[in-house]
């Protein structure tokens, strides 16, 4: 949607409200920071994937991608990719998008009643305890039927974290309102989009740990030099910093192939991507936050210093929207039914139909 | 963190699809079905100058060069893909390759007007192959400390003496590029006093012995140097400026789509052996994740792509695409040996067999040619503020 300068002029906006923010917050990721989700507001961010014409600030995913970059980069306490996903879900399902912090349900067990009353469990809510309606798909309905769950007095919070810190909560109601939208309108799931927005957190993640690990090697001093100097440690880090690329390149890619959904990118094209672009992004972790921690040494470990605050999420974000194995069974079935004569040519004709959106 | 850790997506441009159509049709009738698949494995070493000829007279050696020159004016994308449908399909390229990657750009570089006539459109042809004279018996990664010593005789001409080894194809070659000193080696600006000379194979004092690799093909060699007289008009570019064309060579080397495909035929036995649909967990995942990799790799080489095509000088992107690239092309021999059924033997014939001996016992050099992953990582650190 933006242009290039658009885009960057976006993601330095938002690199500098989270660098300002994570300056002087408190870095306990549980804490959500109130006043900095304001100011993220203001600015539109959270909206960023909600048309225009339903009140959003109309970006694409491309958009997304800079500003979940910079949120991972800055280990932001937000749930800036929870609300993003939630929003763009509920207004492509053609659900009114409330005004409210929008997270979703990663399960759903209960009973919906014919007058749009529910009662029941919303598992693994991201921030939900801060959420004011959470989206989720209709259980027992393979099409996929997006709901919009209002958050009411009847619920409770069975308040749960990630390693990170981050909440992952249960919700139960003993009932609350909820809308029902347009099944699959885009071909896409919550878990799919999920998975682009990790990926791009991660990209992010993974660059703020390789760049405290160069400074640290350049400062540490051992046998008389900074540790950085000692090819042992410059060869790692340099791995390190080809994994960053990858999963740097893979988020990009994926979320290209989310802005030009129904535009050159099928939903299966689009699934292929974001599950390439998640594995990659995963194994990238591996080696990024062993290096990162060998490279630290015992400072890492430390509860005051910061390393943790990348590492902890990435480890965490790892599971989340797909792992490993969730992906890599996906991809290695369809891979194999299409079998080797078809493995290069699906590869190509997806780049070559997204390069080419009808404008 | 500083840019050259950024792949941004490429744009492929809109006549792409038809093109890559057209490679495939070519393909499909120059190499026939039954093509032995362990032929397709490494197929950048392959060599087959018929195949390579008749790829010159369909007008895809020399791509992006002059039409003066003999070359076709086609953009670098597109150079790109016909490079990544060879590479995937396997087709044996290994005669032209080194001429149309480096050698003849390094010609259109830094040549004389004489040198490009002669030399270019023959290799656009692909007729005249070429090999690098760049590594010898005490410079491989420390590629500084060449020996080989030219030397200016009073009448202009140049005498070389000295030895170049591992020179791919040499047996088979037609010109070569060969690095050498021009002046005496200075301790403090090691880079200095290096030239490139354009030498044609049966030039007297010029003797190629061949090396056996450890598969029993020949296809590397000793080259020696004794008194070997070159004209004066031999001397490619600048005298002393040698290293820096070698650097610029060097990118061209490492930025390929044949730094990840090397080990794509046995990707596609892989799959052809487990049919449609594996019973096994480990393999089905293991196909995913290779399949994830390829994609991302891909997605790598073809920003770097982007970036060259636009002029830019991705020397630190090229090298973390050719590490990434190496590791992963070099990592699926193995992985495919121990993913294999309890029915593959190794002394059996079968194309599956045979495509996995054969990377087994070649891939440890992909992380060798062009750059050693030591050397690459010390690029990529260089890059990260570390050295």
């Amino acid at each position: 949607m933006a242009d290039l300068e658009q885009r960057q002029m976006l993601a330095d906006t938002a690199d500098r409200l989270f660098a300002d923010a994570t300056k002087s917050a408190e870095t306990d990721a549980a804490g959500f920071d109130a006043a900095l989700w304001a100011q993220a507001v203001e600015l539109g961010l959270p909206s960023l994937l909600v048309p225009e014409g339903l009140g959003g600030a109309g970006g694409d995913w491309e958009d997304a991608c800079v500003v979940l970059q910079a949120a991972g980069f800055h280990a932001v306490p937000l749930p800036l990719a929870e609300h993003l996903i939630a929003a763009q879900f509920a207004a492509v399902a053609g659900i009114d998008v409330p005004t409210t912090m929008l997270s979703f349900a990663s399960a759903v067990e209960g009973r919906f009643s014919a007058s749009r009353t529910f009662e029941g469990r919303l598992l693994g809510v991201p921030w939900g305890r801060h959420a004011g309606a959470v989206v989720a798909l209709q259980p027992d309905r393979p099409d996929g039927v997006p709901l919009l769950i209002r958050r009411s007095d009847a619920f409770e919070v069975e308040p749960h974290v990630n390693p990170a810190g981050e909440p992952r909560d249960t919700l139960v109601t003993r009932g609350s309102p909820f809308l029902v939208g347009q099944p699959r309108p885009d071909g896409l799931l919550l878990h799919e989009r999920l998975a682009v927005a990790r990926c791009a957190q991660i990209a992010g993640a993974l660059r703020a740990a390789l760049q405290r690990s160069v400074e640290y090697a350049g400062t540490r001093k051992q046998f008389g030099r900074a540790i950085g100097q000692f090819q042992a440690v410059q060869q790692q880090l340099a791995q390190f910093g080809t994994e960053v690329a990858a999963a740097s390149a893979a988020a990009t890619a994926a979320c290209r192939a989310m802005a030009r959904l129904g535009n050159g990118v099928t939903a299966a094209d689009a699934r292929f991507t974001i599950g390439a672009a998640k594995l990659r992004c995963n194994l990238a972790i591996g080696v990024g936050t062993s290096t990162a921690h060998q490279v630290h040494a015992a400072i890492g470990f430390t509860r005051e210093y910061d390393l943790r605050r990348s590492t902890q999420r990435l480890w965490s974000w790892r599971s989340e929207g797909g792992n490993d194995r969730d992906w890599s069974d996906r991809l290695g079935r369809q891979v194999c039914a299409r079998g080797a004569e078809h493995f290069w040519s699906d590869l190509t004709a997806r780049d070559d139909a997204a390069s080419s959106p009808r404008e | 963190m500083p840019t050259p850790f950024t792949f941004d997506p490429v744009d492929l441009p809109p006549g792409i699809p038809a093109f890559r159509a057209e490679i495939r049709e070519w393909l499909a009738r120059e190499m026939p079905r039954d093509y032995p698949s362990h032929q397709r494995a490494n197929c950048w070493a392959v060599y087959d100058a018929d195949f390579s000829r008749r790829l010159g007279a369909r007008g895809w050696i020399g791509m992006v060069w002059p039409k003066t020159y003999g070359g076709h004016e086609r953009s670098p994308i597109e150079r790109y893909v016909l490079m990544e449908e060879l590479l995937a399909a396997g087709a044996p390229v290994g005669a032209h390759w080194i001429g149309d990657r480096q050698t003849a750009p390094a010609i259109l570089r830094y040549g004389t007007e004489a040198q490009k006539q002669r030399y270019v459109p023959a290799v656009a042809r692909g007729e005249c192959f070429c090999c690098i004279g760049m590594s010898e018996p005490n410079a491989g990664s420390d590629l500084a400390s060449v020996k080989t010593r030219a030397e200016r005789l009073p009448d202009g001409r140049w005498k070389i003496n000295g030895q170049k080894i591992w020179t791919t194809l040499a047996h088979k070659s037609h010109l070569i590029i060969v690095l050498a000193r021009t002046s005496p080696q200075d301790e403090k600006n090691r880079h200095a006093g290096l030239s490139q000379f354009l030498l044609e194979f049966g030039t007297p004092g010029m003797r190629v012995q061949p090396i056996t690799d450890l598969v029993g093909e020949q296809h590397f060699n000793e080259i020696f140097f004794e008194d070997c007289i070159v004209e004066a008009d031999g001397l490619l570019g600048t005298e002393g400026d040698g290293w820096k064309q070698v650097t610029a060579e060097l990118s061209l080397e490492r930025s390929g789509p044949e730094r990840y495909l090397s080990s794509m035929s046995l990707f596609h036995e892989l799959l052809r052996r487990v049919g449609p649909d594996p019973a096994s967990d480990a393999v089905r995942q293991a196909i995913g994740r290779l399949s994830a990799e390829i994609w991302t790799l891909r997605q790598m080489s073809l920003s770097v792509a982007g970036q060259l095509a636009r002029g830019e000088d991705p020397y630190v992107q090229a090298a973390i695409v050719k590490d990434l690239g190496n590791v992963f092309e070099q990592a699926l021999p193995p992985l495919v040996q121990s993913l294999a059924d309890a029915g593959v033997r190794l002394e059996q014939d079968s194309d599956f067999v045979r495509t996995l001996a054969l990377l087994l016992q070649v891939s440890p050099s992909f992380s060798l040619r062009g750059g050693t992953r030591e050397i690459l990582r010390g690029i990529i650190a260089r890059g990260l503020g570390l050295r």
